[in-house]
Order: C-alpha cells, then structure tokens, then sequence
C-alpha cells in the first residue's frame, strides 16, 4: 500500500523536478560542458539555488522536529575517488544521473546511450561492490555534518549557509547575467570562441 | 509572469523549486532527493535475471527490494523524463538528436563517435556514483543542505574531475 503512495509520490515529484530542469536548461549539454569549461555558469546558479533553499527548508523542518536529517557517511577515499570518476562521466556525458533522464525525456538521442552506459556502470560496480566495500574506499567516518564539528545547532548553520549562498548568487547573477546565457536555440551554446584572428579583424563597435 | 510555455525560467526560480522538493522526500519518504541508486535497482533487476547469482549480493539486494524508498526513486528519475517531455512539448523547444556542441567539443559530427562517448560517460558516471555513494543529486543538492562533511568533499571532487576532463579530454565549446 505504501510503496503504492510513494511511487505515485515519486512520479509527480519527478515530473516537478523534470520540469524546472528542461525550463532552467541546466540538462543541456552546452550548459553543463560550458560549465565544466568555466564559460557558462547557469548549471552553478541553479544547482547553489537548490542547495540553499533545500538549507533553509531543512532548518525549518528540521529545526521543529519534524524530520530527522539523512546525511550520507563520509567515506572520503570513496568520496574523493568516486567523485572524481563521477565527474569525468559528467563532464563526458554532458550529463549527471538525474539530467540524463530529462535529456532523454528532451529528445536527445545520445542521452539513451547514456542511461545504458548508467545501467551497466552500475551492475559492473555491484559486481565489485563486496571486493571494493573491503578495500581502501569501504573506511571512513560516520554521519558527520559541519555543525556537530562546530558544536552549534544544525539549523543555525543551514541559514548561514543559504546566507552565504544568496550573496555568492547575487554576485555570480551581477557578473554573468543569465539571458546572455540561455543561447539562441535555449541550449546554452555560445558559439565557438572567438579565435585569435577573429579579434584582429574586428571592427570597433558602434557607439 | 513565468509560464509553463516559455522556452527557459530564471535559474533561480527553478534552483527554488527543485530545492522545495526536499519537502515531501523528508515529510512522506523520509528520505532525502537522490538519482543514481536508481540505476542500480533497475540495472540489478535486469542483471539478476540474466545472472540470478547477483541478487544475492547483499548490496544489490538491498536495492532491488520493494522497499518504499528503492521503487520511490525509480519513478522519480521516469518522472523526470515525463517532466521534461511535457515541459518541452508546452514551450516547443524540441531538441536535434544530438547537441550541436557535441560537433566542437568531440571535433566530428560523427553520431557514431557521440554515442559511444555517451555509453563510456554513462558507465564512468555511475560507476564513480556508486564508489562515492551519492551523485549531483544526493551529495550535491542534499548533502551539501545538510552540512554533510563527505558529500562536500565529494561535490568537490565531482567539480574537481569535470573541469579536468572538459579541460582536457574535450576541445573547447
């Protein structure tokens, strides 16, 4: 009955989420390659807009003592080596995990490959998984967060957080506004840069 | 007034909805916004009936239990697709096949070439995902809301193994 609920749950979380992904353009390859290649940075103001409203609706619920916190255990030689090879794939795939599926659902044909690229990747590590939990990358610490470090309540850290977030946006918004970019085709492609030639034959612009 | 036909939304306004998303996946899932363990229940199911032996692994059967969070992320990343589809269908901003970026960044238009480099991507993706745990998703959007001390160094890293790559392994877009 329950996983009934939660699978239509996560079908309508998922159609909300596939949304504000194809809207914001953040699963274009040419946003997530640009920012990759430090030339488009919609992928960071979305991804560190999700990361701050997320801080401040987990402090509130949090704070209330309606939910319990979920963190992660922080493996860091698997965090580091994993995050590495993960980051290669994204940066390759033009894609994450998640944006692949709203590639697909966009019509990208290369995003099928991908996902079965994903499916193998992910058995291939299962098949691993008993092997590698006993080596190096099975060590680590618990569930640390940055606030029991600081001795302070999570909830306090999480609003400064968003804080700290919210300026680093307005800043990121003033230098790179983010119409200049979406790209003509709304698929962050800024064209090839300008190559050196090009700049010696520029003309000087109008006034 | 931001639409459901237009082509693209602010950043922000889409940052702000997927980070409210945290609210029914603590409230009604107990549990926090995540993509890549749903590779691993649908690629298991579909492994372990051609090798039986993997479901007994304990990992793999974890994952492909019909536990309520399993089957929860499975339909969020279809529901993913689903989103995307219609968002794209209301504004109009049908994709080609493959992104004209791909032509620069891989230096041939060659389908052939994109899709073999997306199947290799695809394998390193989660293959990575998996070692650390978590993806963009889990570490990135949730871990790093939570002040998680290893989803920051894995986000990190993630940025660190891009740039690298984009740097090196692709021509520049």
């Amino acid at each position: 009955m329950f996983l009934t609920i939660a699978i239509l749950v996560g079908l309508l979380m998922g159609a909300v989420f596939g949304l504000a992904l194809e809207k914001s353009r953040v699963f274009e390859p040419g946003v997530i390659v640009g920012q990759m290649q430090m030339r488009n940075f919609i992928m960071l103001k979305v991804f560190l807009t999700a990361v701050a409203t997320g801080a401040v609706v987990l402090a509130v619920l949090n704070g209330f003592g309606l939910v319990k916190l979920q963190p992660k255990a922080a493996l860091y030689a698997a965090d580091i080596v994993g995050g590495l090879i993960l980051g290669i794939g994204i940066a390759l795939a033009g894609a994450c995990p998640g944006t692949t599926l709203a590639q697909v659902g966009a019509g990208y044909r290369d995003a099928l490959f991908t996902l079965a690229g994903g499916l193998v990747g992910a058995v291939a590590f299962s098949y691993a998984q008993p092997a590698l939990s006993k080596s190096f990358l099975g060590s680590g610490g618990g569930k640390i967060i940055f606030t029991d470090m600081l001795g302070i309540h999570y909830w306090l850290g999480a609003l400064v957080l968003a804080a700290v977030l919210v300026v680093v946006l307005v800043s990121l918004e003033h230098w790179r506004p983010w119409r200049q970019e979406i790209g003509r085709d709304v698929d962050g492609d800024l064209g090839p840069l300008p190559t050196k030639s090009d700049r010696n034959v520029r003309i000087a612009p109008a006034e | 007034m931001p639409s459901l036909t237009d082509r693209a939304w602010s950043p922000y306004l889409a940052g702000i909805v997927i980070g409210l998303l945290q609210i029914p996946a603590f409230l009604i899932i107990e549990t926090a916004l995540g993509a890549s363990s749903s590779y691993v229940t649908v690629g298991g199911l579909i492994a372990a009936w051609i090798d039986p032996a993997l479901a007994k692994i304990d990992y793999v059967a974890r994952h492909i239990s019909a536990a309520p969070k399993n089957w929860w992320q499975v339909a969020l990343v279809i529901g993913i697709a689903l989103g995307a589809f219609v968002s794209m269908k209301l504004s109009g901003a049908s994709r080609q096949p493959i992104s004209p970026i791909w032509t620069r960044a891989l230096g041939t238009s060659s389908p052939a070439r994109r899709y073999a480099v997306a199947f290799a991507a695809g394998f390193l993706m989660l293959f990575g995902a998996r070692i650390a745990d978590g993806c963009t998703s889990g570490h990135g959007l949730s871990g790093m809301a939570q002040l998680a001390v290893g989803s920051t160094i894995a986000v990190a890293a993630m940025f660190a193994g891009g740039i690298a790559a984009a740097f090196t392994l692709l021509r520049r877009i």
